[in-house]
């Protein structure tokens, strides 16, 4: 008879295994269990009012999944699964305003925007929606343009990190 | 009837009693050899869905058992094990409520038999945390100083006496990043600008000199990747393209570069072949070869897993070997004696594989090791 | 069908036509630049982390004081080692001294590319004793 324990565990680190593997999978789970439902917007830090995001034609795919453009470069769990969206944080939790600033091209409109990866700080991982892409990423000695820092470092709660956004803070091309 | 009944019951339990062969048990603790085994592995665990609860499992490579366990913290990258054997060091972080609170950060010093802490040295509370890099804590050639990459963002080294275990000082390494020991005193951090970071050290373990070298390496079109691996006095870095950077350190711990040679085939190149993972790159000393995790993709996949383990060797940048792996790995290791082993294993399970060295062949995998393997550290 | 019923159709027409092809405006050059090499430490208003990010606010202006505190506004990492090219990073660093300062300074000589390239030749080393000199303080 099989430990509980040990077939639990056995279960978790399975189920972790398929969540962490292949883009292409995680998108379909995505879609699988997300559906399209959009994610209610929450306040950012520091009283901003987020705006809504575009959706439809202009903002083409979904948040929640890791084929969405903003993600081109994220490294992290997208706060879209976890109670925020791309823009802002899930409950409790403090949007670092330290990180790293990338590029990512919008099929729906053509256009490159830059997009701020701000990292969500303060409790433990979320644990959903793994999503590492590295578009242009570059090593750690180029600190402006690297996603393996844990950018949760520059936020006041420290350095627990929950989960990462995709915000847009201007246009480049 | 009824003492009929109690002396058949009573021969009863004298015949179980006679049967019973197991000796009653008095407990204990497990403890290890004072030497390691040439076929074990630490397999550091940066356990990405928990980052809490850093941790490493130590693995015997011939019979796939467990052979124990650190638990090392939060955002852990990997274990320091110096060759002198008989303690291990172990940079971590931990907050006052878990995930919150005060942060404290401390090198814990494990002895290799017990692997339980002997002590800790605090440090500053500012190690990078990082994805999981083997440049993020490293001895000096000697193993007298532990350095220790910190990242605020403001970039410096930390540096601890491991004789005295005491805090030394940090060395402000602004600009540059990681530390990649070149003697017994001295180290080279990697520049955003392609130069490197030349620092020595008195022996007392503070800066004596700080140096940069011209630009090396081409970080916006062709960047280095951080997963260096030494061989001997050279250090060896592939670039995302496939092309390996030699660094060779010269008296008085400078850095050299020497000729780069490619990887790959033009071929190859034209297929799209490039190194990718988190610890791509491994050495086997005694045979002069090196193994890189290799797979087919685009520039961005440059820390995707692979399926297949190529070796050149090095005298003749000829490619040797082709080990086709059973299950896609980011991080591989081999160990150094005649008969060598090479572990492998990908954040995408936690599951370590285990391949003979000369024939290619798999051995066999050992399930179970944590959330997110990561650096494999063999001791 | 009333005769106002065409109008009032052209009109929701050309009004659709606007919602849906607005193109999104352009963030200018040096503030994109900005966005990309500075932004992510040094935040988009410059006030940076207390004990760990510089300020730009506070300290710009008196860094331009001298031709030492000029230097070291080139060569401190984050600008000399940024992916920009010399004419770039001098744009950036006029934009951040005019938009970014607390207090921008009534005279400023622009940098030009020829003075960042000067500058951006040697690296700078010590950066925090540097600053400290400069400064009189850590950031």
């Amino acid at each position: 008879m099989r430990n509980p324990v040990d077939h639990l565990m056995e279960r978790w680190a399975r189920d972790m295994a398929r969540r962490v593997s292949r883009r292409r999978f995680l998108g379909g789970l995505g879609a699988l269990l997300f559906g399209a439902a959009t994610v209610p917007l929450l306040p950012v830090a520091r009283g901003e009012t987020p705006r809504p995001a575009a959706g439809g034609a202009a903002d083409p795919g979904d948040p929640q999944t890791c084929e969405y453009w903003r993600h081109c470069a994220i490294d992290g769990f997208l706060c879209s699964c976890c109670g925020g969206s791309v823009q802002s944080c899930p409950p409790g939790t403090e949007a670092s305003a330290v990180t790293w600033v990338g590029t990512c091209h919008n099929p729906g409109d053509g256009h490159d925007y830059i997009v701020s990866y701000n990292d969500c700080c303060g409790k433990t991982e979320c644990g959903r929606c793994l999503c590492n892409r590295n578009e242009d990423d570059k090593p750690l000695y180029m600190p402006f343009k690297s996603n393996d820092y844990n950018w949760c470092v520059g936020s006041k709660v420290g350095i627990a990190y929950h989960c990462s956004t995709a915000r847009i803070v201007g246009v480049a091309k | 009837m009824k003492r009929a009944l109690a002396g058949a019951l009573l021969a009863l339990g004298l015949a179980r009693a006679a049967l019973a062969q197991l000796p009653l048990e008095p407990g204990g603790v497990a403890q290890l050899p004072a030497q390691p085994g040439v076929h074990w592995v630490w397999v550091n665990d940066f356990s990405f869905f928990a980052l809490p609860d850093g941790k490493a499992f130590l693995v015997d490579g011939d019979s796939g058992r467990m052979l124990g366990l650190l638990s090392t913290g939060y955002s852990f990258d990997a274990l320091v094990v110096p060759h002198s054997g008989g303690v291990i060091y172990s940079p971590e972080t931990y907050f006052s409520r878990g995930t919150r609170g005060t942060r404290t950060d401390v090198v814990t010093i494990y002895d290799t038999v017990h692997l339980a802490p002997l002590g800790e040295v605090k440090i500053p509370p500012k190690r990078a945390s990082i994805m999981a890099m083997m440049a993020g804590q490293v001895l000096t050639d000697d193993e007298r100083f532990l350095l220790i990459y910190n990242y605020t963002p403001a970039q410096s080294v930390t540096v601890v006496d491991t004789r005295a275990r005491k805090f030394v000082g940090e060395i402000d390494t602004a600009g540059c990043a990681l530390v990649y020991p070149t003697g017994p005193r001295s180290f080279f951090s990697l520049c955003g600008d392609g130069s490197l970071l030349v620092v020595t050290l008195n022996d007392q373990g503070r800066a004596a000199s700080r140096t940069r070298t011209k630009e090396l390496f081409d970080g916006l079109r062709d960047p280095l990747t951080e997963k260096g691996v030494r061989a001997g006095d050279t250090w060896l870095f592939a670039s995302f393209e496939g092309t390996m950077h030699p660094l060779k350190i010269t008296r008085g711990g400078g850095i050299e570069a020497q000729d780069t040679w490619p990887l790959f085939s033009a071929p190859e190149l034209a297929q799209h072949w490039r190194t990718g993972g988190l610890q791509h790159l491994a050495l086997h000393a005694a045979t002069g070869r090196l193994y890189a995790i290799v797979h087919r993709g685009g520039a961005e996949t440059h820390k995707d897993p692979g399926a297949d383990v190529w070796v050149w060797d090095l005298a003749s940048h000829r490619k040797v070997q082709q080990i086709s792996a059973r299950n896609k790995v980011a991080s591989i290791q081999v160990t150094q004696d005649a008969r060598p082993l090479l572990f492998g294993c990908s954040f995408e399970s936690n599951r370590l594989d285990v391949y003979d060295v000369a024939s290619g062949h798999y051995l066999r995998s050992v399930e179970g090791l944590g959330i997110t393997p990561g650096l494999l550290v063999t001791p | 069908m009333s005769a106002r019923a065409p109008g009032a159709a052209a009109a929701l027409l050309a009004a659709a036509a606007t919602c849906v092809a607005a193109p999104p405006a352009l963030t200018p050059k040096p503030q994109a630049d900005y966005m990309l090499n500075c932004q992510g430490c040094h935040l988009p208003d410059g006030t940076g982390a207390a004990g760990k990010v510089p300020s730009l606010r506070t300290s710009l202006a008196p860094l331009l004081q001298s031709e030492a505190g000029r230097r070291y506004l080139v060569q401190v990492p984050g600008a000399a080692q940024s992916a920009l090219s010399d004419a770039e990073l001098a744009q950036v660093l006029n934009w951040m001294v005019r938009t970014l300062s607390a207090r921008p300074p009534p005279q400023f000589r622009e940098f030009t590319p020829q003075e960042v390239m000067r500058y951006r030749a040697t690296p700078l080393v010590a950066v925090r004793a540097a600053r400290v000199r400069l400064l009189g303080t850590a950031p």
